[in-house]
C-alpha cells in the first residue's frame, strides 16, 4: 500500500510538472525570448535545482494539515491513496476540459475530503489549514498583481524616452527587457520547484510517518526529496511539447517589459513563500502577475469577467477534489476489494483522458491556465484599433 | 492568524521585484542612450548601463543567498 500511495504520489508530482510549465516558459516563448527546446529544458533543470533548494512547504504539508502524531488521530496510508485519487483526477480532468485550476489546491481538497469522509471531521487542523492555505491561496495572487503593476509602471517609467526639445517619443529601445525574460523566467521555473515539489515530497513523508517508518514531525528524506524533484522535472520537460505548439494566441501581445515585472513579481512572491512554508500555487501567482502588469501598462484593458472565470475555476477546486477524494475514501474503507477498485478505476479514468487528449485536436487543454490569464489582460494596439474603427465606421471620422 | 508573515511575505514580494526591476529597467535605458547618434561619452554610459544590469544579477543572488537553508546556517 505505501509503495502504490508513493507511486500515486509521483503520479501527481508528474501532473503538477506539466501542468505548470506555462506558468513560467509561456511569455519569453510568445515573446520569442527562447526557442522552446531550450526555454523547457531549463524549466525542467530549473524545477529540479529548486526542489532541492527549500523544504519549508513540504513541512506544511507533512506536518501541519492533517493532525499526526501521539495526540492525534491515526492517518492511514489508505486515506493519502484516497486524496491522492482526488487530486490526480480533478488534475486531469481540468486539464483535459482546459479549465484554470491549481494542481496544489487539488492536493490539498483531496486529502481533506478523503480525511473527513474517512476519519471525520476532527482530523483536520482548520487553523494551520487556514493559515497556511486559505490566506496565502487569497493574497498571495493580490500582492503579486499589485506588485506586478507597480514594477510595470516603473519599468515604463524609467525607459521612456522623450525628446527633450519636442517632447515627441523617441524610439524606445526596450528590446534588453527581451534578454531579461530569459533570467526571471528561470527564477519562476526555480521557484516553482521549491513551491510545488515540496507539495508531494510533504505527501510522501506523510505516508512514511502513518506507515510508521518515519518520526512525526521529521523533514522529508533525501531520497524522497530526490525523487520528487526527477518527476516534477520529467512533468515540466513532456509537458512543455504540448503546450509550445498550442501557445502563441493567448499571451503574444505581452510586451517583453510587462512580461519582466510579472515574472519579476512572481518569482519573488513566491520564493518569499516557499521560505515562510505558505503552500500557495504558483498558477494563481503567475496569473495575478500577468492581470496586473496588464493593469499597469497604458492602453491596456483587463476583460474582468475572464478573471471572474477564473476565480469561480479557483473556488471549484477546493471541494471538487475533496469530494473525489471522500468518495475513493469510502471505497477504501470497505476493504482491500475497495482498494482495488478504486486503482483500476482511477487508472482506467488517467488512461482515458490521456488516449482521449491525444485524440482532440493538438491541446487547448495544456495552455490554458495562462494562457486565459493572458487573455483576460486585452493589449489594446491603439493603430489596430484605430483602423479597425475607422473601417466599421468611415463616415462617422471623415464627419470630424 | 500569521498576519505578520503574511506582511513580509508582502513586503519581500515587493523590495525584491521593484529591485530587480528598477535595476535592470536602469540598465537598458543607459544602453538605449548610449546607442544614441549623438552622444558625448557613450562608453561611460555604456558601462553604468552593465554595472546596472550587474547589480541586478548580485541582488537576485543574494535574495537566493537567503533563501537557501544550506547558507544560513551557521
Amino acid at each position: 500500500m505505501v509503495a502504490l500511495v508513493i507511486a500515486l504520489a509521483l503520479f501527481f508530482d508528474f501532473t503538477n510538472g506539466f501542468h505548470d510549465t506555462a506558468n513560467a516558459m509561456a511569455t519569453p516563448i510568445a515573446t520569442g525570448a527562447i526557442k522552446p527546446k531550450t526555454a523547457v529544458t531549463l524549466a525542467a533543470i530549473l524545477n529540479l535545482v529548486g526542489a532541492f533548494l527549500s523544504t519549508e512547504v513540504a513541512k506544511t504539508v507533512s506536518g501541519g494539515i492533517i493532525r499526526e502524531g501521539s495526540d492525534a488521530v491515526p492517518i492511514t496510508p489508505d486515506i493519502i491513496f484516497a486524496g491522492l485519487m482526488g487530486a490526480i483526477l480533478w488534475n486531469m480532468i481540468t486539464w483535459l476540459k482546459g479549465l484554470p485550476s491549481s494542481s496544489s489546491h487539488a492536493l490539498f481538497g483531496g486529502l481533506i475530503g478523503a480525511a473527513i469522509a474517512g476519519i471525520g471531521f476532527s482530523s483536520v487542523n482548520v487553523e494551520t489549514l487556514l493559515q497556511k492555505v486559505i490566506l496565502p491561496a487569497i493574497f498571495a495572487p493580490v500582492i503579486a498583481g499589485i506588485v506586478a503593476y507597480l514594477c510595470t509602471k516603473l519599468a515604463y517609467a524609467l525607459t521612456a524616452r522623450h525628446d527633450p526639445e519636442t517632447g515627441d517619443k523617441l524610439t524606445q529601445k526596450r528590446g534588453g527587457f527581451r534578454t531579461g525574460q530569459i533570467f526571471t523566467s528561470s527564477l519562476v521555473a526555480l521557484a516553482h520547484g521549491t513551491n510545488d515539489a515540496q507539495k508531494t515530497m510533504g505527501i510522501i513523508t506523510l505516508v512514511l510517518i502513518a506507515a510508521g517508518t518515519q518520526a512525526p514531525g521529521s523533514g522529508p528524506q533525501v531520497w524522497v526529496i530526490g525523487a520528487c524533484a526527477a518527476a516534477i522535472a520529467l512533468g515540466t520537460y513532456a509537458g512543455g511539447w504540448r503546450i509550445i505548439r498550442t501557445m502563441g494566441s493567448g499571451l503574444t501581445e505581452v510586451k517583453p517589459a510587462q512580461g519582466f515585472a510579472a515574472e519579476a513579481s512572481t518569482a519573488s512572491a513566491i520564493l518569499a513563500s516557499s521560505h515562510l512554508g505558505f503552500a500557495l500555487s504558483t498558477t494563481h501567482v503567475a496569473s495575478g502577475s500577468v492581470i496586473g502588469s496588464g493593469m499597469g501598462r497604458k492602453g491596456t484593458t483587463v476583460r474582468w469577467n475572464m478573471v471572474g472565470k477564473i476565480a469561480l475555476g479557483w473556488l471549484f477546486t477546493l471541494p471538487a477534489a475533496g469530494i473525489v477524494g471522500a468518495l475513493t475514501a469510502l471505497l477504501v474503507k470497505t476493504g482491500v476489494v475497495g482498494v482495488v477498485i478504486a486503482a483500476v478505476a482511477g487508472t482506467a479514468a488517467v488512461l482515458f483522458m490521456f488516449v482521449y487528449s491525444s485524440k482532440s485536436a493538438v491541446g487547448h487543454h495544456n495552455a490554458v491556465e495562462v494562457e486565459e490569464a493572458g487573455q483576460a489582460v486585452r493589449f489594446g494596439k491603439k493603430k489596430a484599433l484605430a483602423r479597425a474603427r475607422a473601417q466599421a465606421n468611415p463616415e462617422k471620422d471623415n464627419q470630424r | 492568524m500569521k498576519w505578520l508573515e503574511l506582511l513580509s511575505v508582502a513586503g519581500a514580494t515587493l523590495v525584491a521585484a521593484v529591485t530587480v526591476v528598477v535595476l535592470y529597467a536602469l540598465g537598458v535605458r543607459l544602453t538605449a542612450i548610449a546607442g544614441d547618434a549623438q552622444q558625448p561619452s557613450p562608453k561611460l554610459k555604456r558601462s553604468l548601463a552593465y554595472s546596472c544590469f550587474g547589480l541586478c544579477g548580485v541582488a537576485v543572488l543574494f535574495g537566493l543567498y537567503l533563501i537557501i537553508p544550506y547558507f544560513s546556517k551557521p
